[in-house]
């Protein structure tokens, strides 16, 4: 007897409990609305100490640390746009999403899957600091403080076999701390050519998912162990060093790097005009492309002569086909005063064929100006030989890949191998009488100079100089001076050293690169940005 | 007994396993949500709140200025200087080039950049402030300043004297910028970005310029002229309520709310100038009007010869495009052989305007409109003038902004015929060509524009080549000669426009006369 007992009262435990359940499920949940309120704000001034306690676990970064700034204004221009945002967001999924969806539901025998509600709620992201660190490098660092806690409500309706379900991801928070990196540097908008996203630490992530109605997470051990679940997905794929990488411009692009070389042959002039009132002008051309930051080359000078014969081969470094055009010009040579241009006109390099050579006549214009009457006039012609040859895919330098690009010369004995030494930048470097800065390298006895960068106490080179070695320079020293000369023919001040730098080498060896400020010697403040690269020939 | 005591117990823990669930759902949704009011109320700190928060440990290294600052943006921007200047500097040649030519002032016939380098100097944000003043919109204002160190050199080539090359040397540029963000319901959510200089406070954009290997002596009144032209320039393009609309993003968008439209039109009438201060030294000044609300449509009355108290009692209508901020500005010349003379200027604020009300106005005339530097205080005269406001409806806003649009590209079309020099220059010119063409439609316009165009540019030609001839034989005589000739010959140009038939009042109404 006691023994059926029992069992029945099992049995009708069992039996209570799946019907507890049902009652209790209509009971709480069932009936419980499920849509998302706005939370109510109360302005912090009205809240008493004890809750403020609460809320300084939460108190942003930029007013902790003051190495963090405050970024109010991107939170407020974040809020207004967020409406705008969540809609456009929102959108966006529900379009990527339908396709998918109905190219998945027949599989599963599912009727429809849909989204009941899709909102992002009314609490944008926020940041709580801002930090960015400066390196020597060609790179900007940026370390915001992410939080969004937000209300979003995504209701998820899913209906299959006449009877339907609805998963609703509420209140979704996550906190993270990324580093942005934007790197390298290019000097064309938006001037960078990557952006690289990491996690400095894990993010923290929580929301409530309710499967019918009950949240699965407050299920109590389940949170636990799906929010570790997520971390460490989330920190396997972009824990630092670990990076998501976004390309933003097509570096070679970017950087503009040589495509091909231009054959320019002068052939000669016809017919030219005579400016000088006495004999016979003299004439030369000079040949520039257009864009391009090089000198323009010039054309030996044929005295007195009106159909001069130069027969003159110059090779161009062409950055453009599409854009850039050769600029060819006559002028007349004068012993005194300034030379008169005698006629122009300009080849757009995309009328050329690759690799054919073309021989060109041209009129010669008064200016590239179609409307100028004064273009009428006959000024000669001038014809010239160009072929265009673009570089083989594989002639291109590899990009950023620096130590490809400087191949070690061979014969070089092992051991030995390639200094590379690049004069980025001075700091603060300041002469007595004149601040006409360049650098002044010494190695072993050799010595090379940068460029002089004109009264400038910031100058700028980016200058590389090459030194191949027979072994490596485990200890020789590298001797740098920035030097000063007058513009002038000053006799009193002609030439002042504004500071110098030696560097030990062995360190540039076991590093392979070194970039760094050097503070000057002799100088008050001044730095010297130097690059310094070792290449092994083995 | 066991089986309805079973079921009774499991009822019991099944009901109450699902109000602890329902209890633990609602604890952690709390939690949650108070959370996010936190991290909501952390976003958006101010002073008072962090004093109640940190009491007596207030971090000193706080504070909460207007136009908040962006350290880490300088940080960031002078690394990035280097390239960014790489960059701008042939956007800045490519679109201000066309700029230049388009506000050149007349007497120089090519204003170029022969070399652009924007230096090493990084400009400055001083801060940044972010306010919502218009629904779907989202303003922010930079505060920016530049004292850097480019090397601008400016090729200027005047007629008859070979090109000078002026360099733009110690520049500085203070001023709030405005970025207006339209913003749209479609990624990226910004429609389109409005971007203009605020006119208060005023922009200030200081230089001084050198000739490259001579001084700027050789030409008296170029450095007047390049101010002019980079004034005119900032004022009527950037500085507020004049901007620049950059629509954004794939999604073709009206952009047309946000361009400047007439809003209304301004009926002048110069009646008579009162007192000038004489600046001639024999005999009187012969005194005319110039009157404009934006540069670019200037306006100017008959030369009333040999008198200081002249009466013209002409009447101009002019277009404004924001009343709030514009002003009239009446300038006072003196014809004079070579260059004309200022006599003075003043300006008139539509704000002060009441629409549909005539209203006659003495405004005393001064030696400048900035008065920041100006130390003279001698008395100029005053100029009376009578005004009316009318404010458009949408018709004739829409009537005012075609018959802009068709003079503007009227003056290109001239332009390039080389009809006039400059679009600066086209002060009698097209006011004639509108006069003449107005009644006419469509091809008849055309028709009429040639016409006058045509003749007027013969006439000029003459002049000019008259002149040109007598110019190029005495080239080498020297500068002075030439900038004589330079002068001259402009001015015997706009003889030649203002002896054309002018009507300036247009009963057509919608045509706007320049």
């Amino acid at each position: 007897m006691g023994f059926v007992s029992t069992i029945m009262g099992f049995c009708g435990f069992g039996f209570g409990v799946s019907f507890g359940l049902t009652i209790g499920y209509y009971l709480f949940i069932y009936f419980q609305p499920c849509d998302v309120k706005d939370p109510v704000i109360r302005p912090l001034v009205e809240r008493d100490t004890k809750s403020l306690q609460q809320l300084l676990s939460e108190i942003p970064l930029w007013v902790k640390c003051p190495d963090y700034d405050r970024v109010d204004w991107l939170n407020k221009f974040i809020e207004y746009m967020w409406p705008y945002l969540d809609k456009a967001i929102c959108r966006t999924a529900k379009d990527i999403a339908a396709p998918i969806i109905a190219e998945q539901i027949p599989k599963y025998k599912i009727d429809s899957v849909e989204f009941e509600t899709l909102t992002l709620g009314s609490l944008p992201p926020t940041f709580q600091g801002m930090k960015v660190y400066v390196t020597d490098e060609k790179e900007l660092i940026m370390e915001p403080s992410v939080k969004w806690a937000g209300n979003p409500n995504v209701t998820v309706a899913v209906k299959a076999f006449g009877l339907k379900a609805t998963v609703q991801v509420v209140d979704l928070q996550v906190f993270a701390a990324p580093r942005i990196t934007l790197k390298p540097l290019v000097p064309s908008f938006p001037c960078f050519a990557t952006i690289f996203v990491s996690l400095m630490e894990k993010p923290h992530v929580d929301f409530g998912l309710k499967l019918l109605g009950a949240d699965l997470m407050s299920i109590p051990g389940l949170y636990r162990f799906v929010q570790e679940t997520i971390k460490d997905q989330v920190a396997n794929m972009y824990l630092w060093p670990k990076t998501l990488e976004v390309q933003i411009l097509d570096p070679s692009k970017a950087m503009k790097k040589p495509v091909g070389i231009l054959h320019v042959k002068i052939l000669r002039a016809m017919k030219l005009r005579k400016k000088d009132i006495m004999g016979a002008s003299d004439p030369y051309v000079k040949v520039k492309l257009t864009e391009s930051k090089l000198p323009s080359k010039k054309t030996k000078v044929k005295h007195k002569n009106l159909n001069p014969e130069w027969d003159e081969e110059f090779n161009m470094v062409v950055k453009d086909p599409e854009s850039q055009a050769l600029e060819l010009s006559v002028y007349d040579w004068e012993q005194i005063g300034k030379h008169d241009r005698m006629g122009m006109n300009v080849i757009p390099l995309k009328d050329l064929t690759p690799d054919e050579s073309k021989t060109l006549t041209l009129d010669l214009l008064k200016n590239m100006d179609s409307n100028d009457a004064q273009n009428d006039k006959d000024r000669g012609q001038i014809m010239v030989e160009l072929t265009y040859k673009p570089f083989k895919e594989d002639d291109l330098p590899k990009e950023f890949e620096e130590s490809d690009a400087h191949k070690v010369p061979e014969g070089t004995p092992a051991g030995g191998g390639l200094l590379m030494i690049t004069v980025h930048e001075a700091q603060d470097v300041e002469g007595k009488h004149h601040t006409n800065p360049y650098v002044r390298l010494i190695f072993k006895g050799e010595e090379r100079k940068t460029k002089q960068v004109k009264k400038n106490r910031d100058p700028r080179w980016e200058e590389d100089f090459t030194f191949v070695l027979e072994e490596a320079p485990v200890n020789d020293r590298l001797h740098m001076e920035v030097v000063s000369t007058s513009t002038r023919i000053g006799l009193l001040h002609p030439k002042e050293v504004l500071g110098y730098v030696d560097i030990n080498l062995s360190d540039v060896v076991s590093n392979r690169r070194i970039n760094e400020k050097y503070h000057l010697i002799d100088s008050k403040n001044g730095r010297l940005q130097v690059e310094l690269q070792w290449q092994p020939a083995s | 007994m066991g089986l309805i005591f079973g079921i009774l117990m499991g009822m019991i823990v099944g009901v109450g396993l699902m109000a602890a669930w329902k209890h633990m759902t609602s604890y952690r949704s709390n939690k949650r949500i108070s959370k996010a009011i936190e991290v909501k109320l952390m976003g958006s700190l101010n002073r008072d709140d962090l004093k109640k928060m940190c009491g007596d440990n207030y971090p000193e290294w706080i504070s909460f200025p207007v136009y908040e600052q962006v350290k880490w943006l300088n940080k960031q921007l002078g690394k990035l200087w280097p390239f960014v200047a790489e960059a701008a500097e042939a956007i800045i040649k490519e679109s201000v080039e066309p700029l230049l030519e388009d506000y050149r002032p007349p007497g120089i016939t090519s204003l170029k950049f022969s070399k652009l380098s924007l230096g090493t100097v990084s400009p400055k944000i001083e801060g940044i402030r972010v306010q919502k003043l218009k629904k779907d919109q989202i303003t922010m204002d930079i505060d920016l300043r530049w004292g850097g160190d480019p090397n601008i050199v400016l090729g200027v080539e005047a007629a008859m004297v070979a090109s000078v090359p002026i360099q733009l040397k110690d520049l500085q540029v203070f001023t709030v910028v405005r970025v207006i963000f339209q913003l749209a319901e479609e990624i990226p959510c910004i429609s389109a970005v409005v971007v203009a200089l605020l006119s208060e406070p005023k922009p200030k954009i200081d230089y001084t310029l050198k000739a490259v290997g001579g001084s700027l002596t050789a030409l008296p009144g170029i450095s007047d002229m390049i101010d002019d032209t980079v004034n005119s320039i900032v004022t009527d393009m950037v500085e507020w309520p004049h901007r620049i609309v950059v629509p954004i993003g794939g999604v073709p968008v009206d952009t047309s709310d946000l361009e400047l439209k007439p809003q209304g039109k301004l009926l002048v009438t110069v009646v008579r100038a009162n007192s000038l201060k004489n600046s001639e030294m024999v005999g009187k000044s012969d005194p005319y009007v110039v009157v404009y609300i934006r540069p670019l449509f200037k306006l100017k009355t008959k030369t009333i010869d040999n008198n200081l108290n002249p009466v013209w009692d002409q009447t101009f209508e002019l277009i404004a495009e924001e009343k709030e901020t514009q002003s009239l500005i009446l300038e006072v010349f003196d014809k004079d052989v070579g260059q004309d003379k200022r006599m003075g200027v003043t300006k008139l604020p539509l704000n002060e305007l009441v629409a549909e009300t005539p209203k006659e106005i003495e405004l005393r005339l001064l030696p400048k409109l900035d008065m920041l530097k100006v130390k003279d205080k001698k008395d100029r005269g005053t100029i009376t003038v009578k005004v009316l406001y009318h404010e458009f409806n949408k018709e004739e806003q829409l009537a005012a902004l075609e018959a802009e649009k068709k003079i503007i590209e009227e003056r290109k079309r001239l332009k390039t015929e080389g009809v006039i020099g400059s679009t600066m220059d086209a002060l009698d010119g097209v006011s004639s060509l509108v006069g003449s063409g107005v009644g006419m439609v469509g091809t008849g316009l055309g028709a009429g524009v040639g016409l006058v165009g045509t003749g007027l540019g013969a006439g000029a030609g003459i002049v000019g080549s008259g002149l040109g001839a007598v110019g190029s034989g005495l080239s080498k005589a020297g500068k002075f000669m030439g900038r004589t000739f330079t002068g001259q010959s402009s001015h015997s140009r706009k003889k030649s426009g203002s002896s054309a038939p002018v009507n300036f009042v247009q009963e057509n109404g919608g045509a706007k006369p320049l």
